[in-house]
């Protein structure tokens, strides 16, 4: 194996031993040697004696707590909404890695009583959340950016259009309830 | 096709001016396609090749997805003006196999478990074929991979030995291949284990032995080839 001659490594590189450090992100470990994952630069935490490699490619997007994602409604159940992730904030041009489905629970809707979940939400309305559990995909849609930012009507199918705080569609004139972004129907995810 | 020259190897020289163990010039470019999540372009000698990458993403249809790691799927596919007469385009028997064969030089350098229920999807596509475009198909194809940044335990090469005129050769050209003994595609991790290994004709068991000592040399050098390239497009750093 070549011994790195700078800090830039590209998959397979060696890195290290696994005596000399702990194996982080970006590499990998094998036969008690550390390799190199990805393409990217090599950093060592003196303080832990860990070795990572920050990549500088493009990397795949994986949801992360705080991230901020946006989704459809796929159901709704009676204490959960599920949400279809599609794409992260930020990542919007690459699909998402491991493709799963996000919850809102009840409580992490908003601030404030919830008593239905269908006054908040609607089937196939396209969501604006934060990740707050990566592990099993717990989203929160509790701050005034996030919330529903495109919904159609429970009726008619028709594009609801924003009338004060509530919503109203534009084929029926249906009036229906959402949690809404502050910034709903404006065409920016 | 012409016909067959009477020497294809003469005063150690081939057609082409080549030693018996030099490789046709090589070109390799990373990221060159922007809708892709990562790509690759590849000649060798009359080969041109690009790869491109998509994902981890969705597997569709659902049934084909893996609750334990990510599925990799390989579409090697030829042009139709990449050969002299016109190619049928689409799939046919010869490049369903070479797709079969190349997913599996390919797959054990991508490290899958971090990416359950998920597919990583390559396609390999001939703009034109001069002998050994598999090979060239798996080289631009591992650096595509590290180009989309999906997590591997290092790169894939891959080139072509066979016997031509009663010697072994590295690198064939599409005469020697028509008009050779025989012809083996080999592929190796860049520790040295063989991901895949094809061969067309006959060799003794000497023949084979110093065949691959050749085509380690050649995955070496092709090697050298696929880092410069990763090194180019990523060092210094547009991202961080």
């Amino acid at each position: 194996m070549p011994k790195i001659k700078d800090n830039f490594v590209i998959p397979g590189d060696f890195i290290g031993t696994s005596e000399e450090f702990l194996s982080r992100n970006g590499t990998y470990e094998d036969k008690g040697n550390i390799y190199a994952a990805c393409t990217g630069v090599v950093k060592i935490d003196t303080k832990e004696r860990s070795v990572s490699v920050v990549p500088q490619t493009d990397t795949p997007p994986v949801p992360k707590v705080g991230d901020i994602v946006i989704g459809r409604v796929s159901d709704i159940k009676s204490s959960v909404v599920l949400v279809d992730i599609a794409r992260i904030k930020g990542q919007e041009d690459r699909e998402i890695a491991t493709p799963e489905q996000g919850a809102i629970h009840i409580s992490n809707i908003k601030d404030a009583y919830v008593k239905e979940l269908g006054y908040e939400f609607g089937f196939r309305d396209i969501v604006r959340a934060k990740v707050i559990d990566a592990k099993t995909l717990r989203l929160s849609t509790d701050h005034k950016d996030l919330g529903v930012i495109k919904a159609i009507c429970s009726r008619c199918r028709a594009t609801l259009r924003r009338k004060g705080d509530k919503l109203e569609c534009s084929g029926c004139g249906r009036i229906e309830t959402r949690k809404i972004a502050d910034d709903y129907g404006s065409g920016m995810i | 096709m012409s016909d067959k020259p009477k020497k294809l190897i003469e005063k150690g020289k081939r057609l082409d001016g080549r030693k018996v163990d030099e490789l046709r010039p090589i070109k390799m470019e990373a990221g060159v396609l922007k809708r892709a999540d990562g790509s690759c372009y590849m000649e060798l000698g009359g080969n041109k090749v690009i790869a491109a990458v998509y994902g981890p993403r969705a597997v569709h249809p659902r049934h084909l997805q893996e609750a334990t790691q990510v599925i990799i799927r390989y579409r090697y596919d030829m042009a139709s003006f990449s050969v002299e007469d016109r190619k049928r385009p689409g799939p046919d028997r010869r490049s369903v196999e070479i797709s079969k064969v190349s997913r599996e030089a390919i797959e054990p350098s991508i490290i899958k478990e971090y990416f359950p229920r998920s597919t990583i999807d390559i396609f390999v596509e001939i703009l034109q074929a001069d002998a050994g475009t598999r090979t060239v198909g798996i080289n631009a194809a591992s650096v595509a991979l590290a180009d989309a940044g999906i997590p591997m335990r290092g790169l894939v090469s891959s080139c072509a030995v066979g016997k031509v005129d009663g010697q072994i050769v590295l690198d064939l050209t599409g005469e020697e291949d028509n008009y050779g003994e025989a012809d083996m595609p080999i592929a190796m991790t860049q520790d040295g284990k063989i991901t895949l290994l094809q061969m067309d004709g006959h060799l003794t068991k000497e023949e084979f032995a110093l065949a691959i000592e050749l085509a380690k040399q050649g995955c070496k050098a092709i090697y050298e080839v696929q880092r410069n390239a990763l090194v180019a497009k990523y060092k210094g750093g547009s991202y961080v």
